[in-house]
């Protein structure tokens, strides 16, 4: 019972953590904002925000509703064929893993790879889908394989490709200001010249601010990637009642490491189980991932 | 004037404890049903299981001739699980299926021929499906017992339950054995 406690906590904290993360990232969101306000119409907010948030919201809704087909073909992943003993397993895993969360049966896909990795996607939970590498099924046993799935099955769960997916467009969208802001200063300082007199001191903050944020929102979206690995991990040894299946799976992960670059697109590595680009062991502000020793340690702890 | 006040507040009290009313009514509705849904669940995995059985008793007996005890356990766990009606008679006659039918496995595993068998292969892959899904569902249904206990016990769920004639309900009892975590291994 104390066990089982242990998980359900460290599911609280990460929850927590993440609404933490996220309202820095609003924060910013709206400072930055507030500089193109500044800025580029001398002072006035509300016609900043009339121009910045159409612009925002349309960007948001365009990166949401092409997400799930991206990272398909990026992955270049087929759906699993169970004719095939591997895949046919890896079903029967899938569909336990569903029952044991309660969701609907997600979509189950395989991308040929030589490495362990998997990773999920969909919009919702009612169309979820999950993907397994062909590495992740030869290399894995079913205990191992159960872990990564329920892993994967967590993250459709706590709608963790909605927050991945938003987070990543409101980081575009704060780029995308923070550009406008930039370039403006390039060509207003060219033609009229006696723009920038007005603000003083107020205006070269804004300035620096707009350089600075969307520095600041890829760490913080890096950072809400990282909380939500966390929390997959938990939610995943709590559905399968077996801690011990991911961490395994993930030691595995991490000596079959590959030592040079996968292909596949750049943009997907957050999804995946593990980076499947960066080596393993380094914790640092600029990894989608936590240090996979670190993960270990604390389902080993649970 | 006051007596304007008076009758505003009052029906602002009466229509917040309506909205209370009818959230704790459906919430308990709503977790009743989950319980029945995943409970129709574990029926569904278990007569599957069921259907199984004779199918590999046929791929089997060609082989095993000489394990009548074994097989005929099989068979003894299998009617039981048939005509069993309670949740908890049924979960019984699972465990002793569970019980012959790991015996049998293991057994097989000196009969080299049996185990090249294609068909007994699926069999047993289907059959690890099952199982998984029956202990699987069986976490939910008591997960699912939990939560509605959970309101249905305290204040001020209690009250509403008591009104809707709603009791606590019995989780499932797990044997000791079958308490480990399932068996994926191969």
């Amino acid at each position: 019972m104390e066990k089982k406690l242990l998980v359900e906590d460290q599911i609280r904290k990460n929850k927590r953590d993440t609404v933490l993360v996220c309202t820095f990232m609003a924060f910013l969101f709206i400072g930055i904002i507030l500089a193109l306000g500044i800025y580029l119409f001398g002072g006035n907010i509300l016609v900043a925000l009339i121009f910045a948030l159409p612009i925002s919201i349309g960007y948001v809704l365009m990166m949401y509703s092409i997400s799930v087909k991206t990272v398909l073909s990026a992955a270049r992943a087929r759906p699993a064929n169970a004719n095939i003993r591997e895949e046919k397993l890896l079903i029967h895993r899938v569909e336990e893993m569903s029952i044991a969360s309660g969701l609907p049966m997600p979509k189950v896909y395989v991308q040929d790879s030589e490495y362990i990795n998997a990773f999920a996607t969909g919009r919702n939970p009612s169309e979820g889908i999950v993907c397994v590498t062909t590495g992740a099924l030869y290399k894995l046993n079913q205990e191992e394989l159960t872990g990564v799935i329920a892993h994967e099955m967590s993250h459709i769960k706590n709608y963790d490709i909605r927050v991945a997916t938003v987070t990543i467009a409101v980081v575009g969208a704060i780029s995308l200001i923070s550009e406008i802001v930039f370039y403006s200063m390039f060509w207003g300082g060219a033609s009229r010249g006696g723009r920038r007199d007005g603000g003083g001191i107020i205006v070269i903050i804004a300035f620096l601010f707009a350089i600075l944020a969307p520095i600041f929102a890829n760490l913080t979206y890096l950072a809400i990637s990282r909380k939500r690995e966390y929390l997959a991990d938990s939610t995943g040894a709590y559905l399968s009642r077996n801690p011990e299946g991911l961490a395994k799976a993930l030691e595995k992960i991490k000596q079959d490491a590959p030592s040079t670059k996968p292909k596949g697109s750049k943009t997907v590595a957050p999804l995946y189980i593990s980076n499947p680009f960066k080596s393993q062991n380094i914790s640092s502000m600029w990894s989608t991932h936590p240090p996979i020793d670190e993960r270990i340690r604390r389902l080993r702890s649970m | 004037m006051v007596i304007w006040i008076l009758g505003i507040t009052l029906l602002i009290i009466v229509l917040f404890l309506v909205f209370i009313f009818f959230g704790y009514y459906n919430r308990i509705i709503r977790l009743e049903n989950r319980i029945d849904n995943s409970w129709a669940q574990i029926d569904v995995q278990l007569k599957r299981r069921a259907d199984l059985i004779p199918n590999l008793m046929e791929t089997v007996k060609g082989y095993m001739k000489h394990e009548r005890e074994t097989l005929e356990s099989v068979t003894r766990a299998r009617s039981a699980l048939m005509s069993a009606k309670t949740p908890q008679e049924n979960i019984d006659a699972d465990n002793m299926l569970t019980g012959a039918l790991k015996t049998l496995f293991a057994v097989a595993e000196s009969y080299p021929d049996l185990k090249a068998n294609q068909n007994f292969l699926n069999l047993q892959d289907e059959l690890t499906n099952t199982e998984n899904k029956i202990s699987y569902s069986r976490q939910h249904f008591n997960d699912s017992i939990l939560a509605f206990n959970n309101i249905v016990e305290t204040i001020p769920g209690k009250w509403f339950a008591s009104f809707m004639g709603k009791k606590v309900r019995e989780m499932l009892q797990i044997p000791e054995a079958s308490r480990e975590v399932p068996q994926v291994k191969f």
